[in-house]
């Protein structure tokens, strides 16, 4: 018979979860009171940042069952059966992602404290939409906020990314 | 809390069901995406976690010969796309955009956002205007308000102990639609007022009108004086303005951390009218 109810249940606050990170099968113990962008950062994946902490700067931004989510506003325990994609899993130096190519070749980084947001966001946006309007790219990376740059160079980036992708034949990067 | 649970059912039958079993110290969680950031909330704040994601009585967007039926559970991102709402709903069509960020907009529901009864909620504002009616169920019993009466202040709700909402009814009636919102930026900021208008036109003139706003009252406001002057009437430049001077004072702002008073007062009526413009420029009365 088909089971109805799913449930969790905490051990002296804590819950086991299984989820997917980066496509590999992981077991997160965390707080009930725990978000996941902690929980990730505790587990090493720091590449997605604390910034607000109130889902209002993007920082945290990861790919959360196929589309951009905050994890500093996801529940820990939210993620039993989830499958997340943090800026680790989307390029490694020696074989970076083409977005991940593009703001370093545009020079859209100087703190970099955004960036693995911003990049993520912006693959879920070529996904999606293969060829941006610079308009779509801004609505698309309205809640990634920079304090460095005007954004200028990084809208660039994502054009150059999407017109990487486009030459490749891989739209959905991963 | 060492004996928090979650409990994930998977449809409104075994809800109820599960309900007499848990601690009475449970909430609701759908989006989450509340939680950090009202007062009293956080995730200390109950000892069960009611998830209602998997609830697939509050999935999909439906329609009936004479409504459009949009589930408490979907996410705000699923109606951006949705052909029905572009069809049906223009003022939420407009306001999408203008609801948070686009990654917010994959994690909040629709539901969860009447729910939380904010008076500067895009969601239900624009929702009001379309003339929405909303379904709770209780143990199994539903009941029908319009949405404007499951508002009853700041973060409050007709919403009886448990009640959860379903879905939102909104009659299919031929309007045009727009919905204006100021805030500190273009996007992604907590509105100082908005706007949301629909009307269903005849030639030059307006047939009826719902016009609703937030942040200029303690609920997400039908301005119904303002509304029933524009019925019957042309929509031109002065019948415009005598509806912006009568929208401010149906609206009874306050003054805080996002902005003041008189100015939203103001604004109110300003936003009307370039509403209403919007709306007659594409029938070029105005």
């Amino acid at each position: 018979m088909k089971k109805k109810t799913t449930g969790l249940e905490a051990v002296n606050g804590v819950f086991e979860i299984s989820l997917g990170v980066n496509g590999a099968k992981r077991t997160f113990a965390v707080k009930n009171t725990e978000f996941l962008l902690d929980a990730l950062r505790r587990y090493g994946y720091k590449g997605a940042k604390k910034g607000c902490d109130t889902g209002d700067c993007g920082s945290c931004t990861v790919i959360f069952n196929g589309k951009p989510a905050l994890a500093c506003l996801i529940p820990a325990f939210t993620a039993h059966g989830a499958a997340i994609t943090t800026i680790e899993g989307l390029g490694t130096v020696r074989d970076p992602h083409p977005l991940q190519e593009a703001f370093v070749e545009a020079g859209a980084v100087q703190c970099g404290f955004c960036i693995p947001g911003m990049i993520l966001s912006s693959k879920h946006l070529l996904d999606v939409n293969p060829e941006p309007s610079e308009e779509e790219i801004k609505k698309y990376l309205d809640g990634n906020l920079c304090r460095c740059t005007g954004y200028v160079k990084q809208i660039k980036a994502v054009k150059a990314a999407a017109k990487k992708l486009r030459g490749k034949g891989r739209v959905s990067g991963v | 809390m060492p004996h928090a649970t979650v409990v994930k059912p998977a449809n409104l039958k075994a809800l109820w069901k599960l309900l007499p079993s848990i601690s009475p110290k449970r909430k609701y969680l759908a989006g989450g995406t509340d939680l950090v950031t009202g007062a009293n909330t956080g995730l200390n704040s109950a000892e069960t976690w009611v998830d209602i994601s998997d609830l697939k009585e509050l999935r999909g967007i439906k329609e009936t010969a004479a409504a459009v039926i949009i589930g408490a559970g979907v996410k705000i991102s699923e109606l951006e796309g949705s052909r029905l709402v572009g069809r049906w709903l223009p003022v939420l069509h407009a306001a999408i955009p203008h609801f948070a960020s686009p990654s917010l907009r994959n994690m909040a529901t629709i539901g969860g956002n009447a729910a939380n009864a904010s008076p500067c909620s895009d969601g239900a504002c624009a929702l009001c205007a379309e003339k929405a009616w909303v379904w709770l169920e209780l143990k199994g019993k539903r009941r029908k308000l319009p949405l404007a009466a499951l508002f009853k202040g700041p973060k409050k709700t007709a919403l009886k102990k448990d009640e959860l909402i379903i879905a939102f009814e909104i009659p299919k009636w031929k309007h045009e639609g727009a919905y204006l919102k100021l805030g500190p930026r273009s996007y992604f900021g907590i509105s100082k007022v908005s706007v949301a208008a629909a009307l269903e036109m005849d030639g030059g003139s307006v047939k009826t009108a719902s016009i609703a706003l937030a942040s200029v009252a303690p609920v997400p406001l039908l301005a119904r004086k303002t509304a029933d002057y524009l019925a019957g009437r042309i929509l031109n430049e002065e019948n415009a303005r005598t509806a912006a001077a009568l929208v401010k004072a149906e609206v009874s702002p306050i003054t805080d951390v996002r902005s003041e008073a008189a100015y939203r007062r103001e604004m109110a009526g300003v936003l009307l009218a370039r509403a209403l413009g919007r709306i007659g420029r594409r029938g070029e009365n105005l």
